[in-house]
């Protein structure tokens, strides 16, 4: 039998990315509890049992959206790799992969924000793991030049959530709730003035 | 498989296990081998995209209980 909508008509795996792309964005503005089943169906127009057919639960879903954010995850090995780059080179380049896979996906810092308070295990882990690409860095840096006596003593890890608060409250103010704080500063410029400020605190003159 | 020198980045996340196999790289001759054990999985792409980038060759990468293991012979 002739298909009468043949254009319309999705394969599996194009469905399966629309229900995620939908679901994607109701997390985001919800939460993982303040969206429900119906709701997404209704918002990507198919019947629950063909969002069934794709995911066996809510919470696999949840974690199928999870998933496609860490395909996409940033890479920070070009940063890295270029020839005799330091501490501060590599650190501002990784803020840049960071906070640009912010800015191009914000709907990942809000699900980040939801996850905090709603105290999922599984996806507060992810969202850990995404800064501890930074505290990591920052933590074992700092430590190898405290040791080689290019810097003063210094608690680590208060240094790098230094660090991961800094950035998190630059993305907050710039992709989440614009206020009448540095409206005249573009994005990078501020993190480029507080990679300043941070390098200035570790590195006193 | 032979290897030449180890690296345990267990533990660590992207980039430190890159940053430091670079580093471990860097100690050996040409035509050695550096074996690294790391657990995140991102490393998998990351080592690819490594040694794409470096020129040294990628021989294997496998996972055990958890673990990723790579062996990268330096060009």
């Amino acid at each position: 039998m002739q298909d009468a909508s043949p254009t319309k008509r999705l394969s599996a795996e194009e469905r399966r990315t629309s229900i995620i792309e939908v679901a994607k964005h109701l997390f985001a503005r919800s939460g993982f509890h303040g969206v429900s089943i119906d709701e997404i169906v209704k918002e990507v127009g198919v019947s629950p049992a063909i969002l069934y057919r794709h995911f066996k639960s809510k919470d696999e879903l949840y974690e199928s959206v999870l998933h496609e954010f860490s395909c996409t995850r940033e890479s920070y090995v070009e940063t890295v790799v270029a020839e005799d780059i330091g501490f501060e080179q590599v650190l501002r380049g990784m803020t840049t992969v960071f906070v640009n896979s912010i800015i191009n996906q914000p709907d990942l810092l809000k699900m980040e924000m939801h996850s905090q308070l709603e105290g999922n295990t599984a996806s507060q882990e992810f969202f850990l793991n995404r800064w501890k690409s930074f505290t990591d860095y920052i933590e074992y840096n700092l430590s190898e030049l405290i040791n080689h006596e290019k810097i003063k003593p210094m608690n680590v890890e208060a240094a790098s959530l230094i660090y991961q608060g800094m950035i998190r409250e630059v993305l907050l103010l710039k992709c989440l709730r614009p206020t009448d704080r540095l409206t005249d500063m573009p994005i990078d410029e501020i993190v480029d003035e507080i990679i300043n400020l941070f390098l200035k605190i570790i590195t006193p003159a | 498989m032979s290897f030449d020198a180890e690296l345990d980045a267990k533990g660590l996340n992207c980039p430190l296990p890159i940053l430091r196999a670079k580093k471990a790289i860097g100690e050996l001759s040409s035509g050695q081998v550096l074996k690294i054990i790391a657990t995140d999985p991102g490393s998998v792409k990351d080592f690819e995209a490594f040694c794409k980038q470096t020129g040294n060759e990628l021989l294997s990468s496998s996972e055990a209980d958890g673990a990723f293991e790579f062996m990268i012979k330096k060009s």
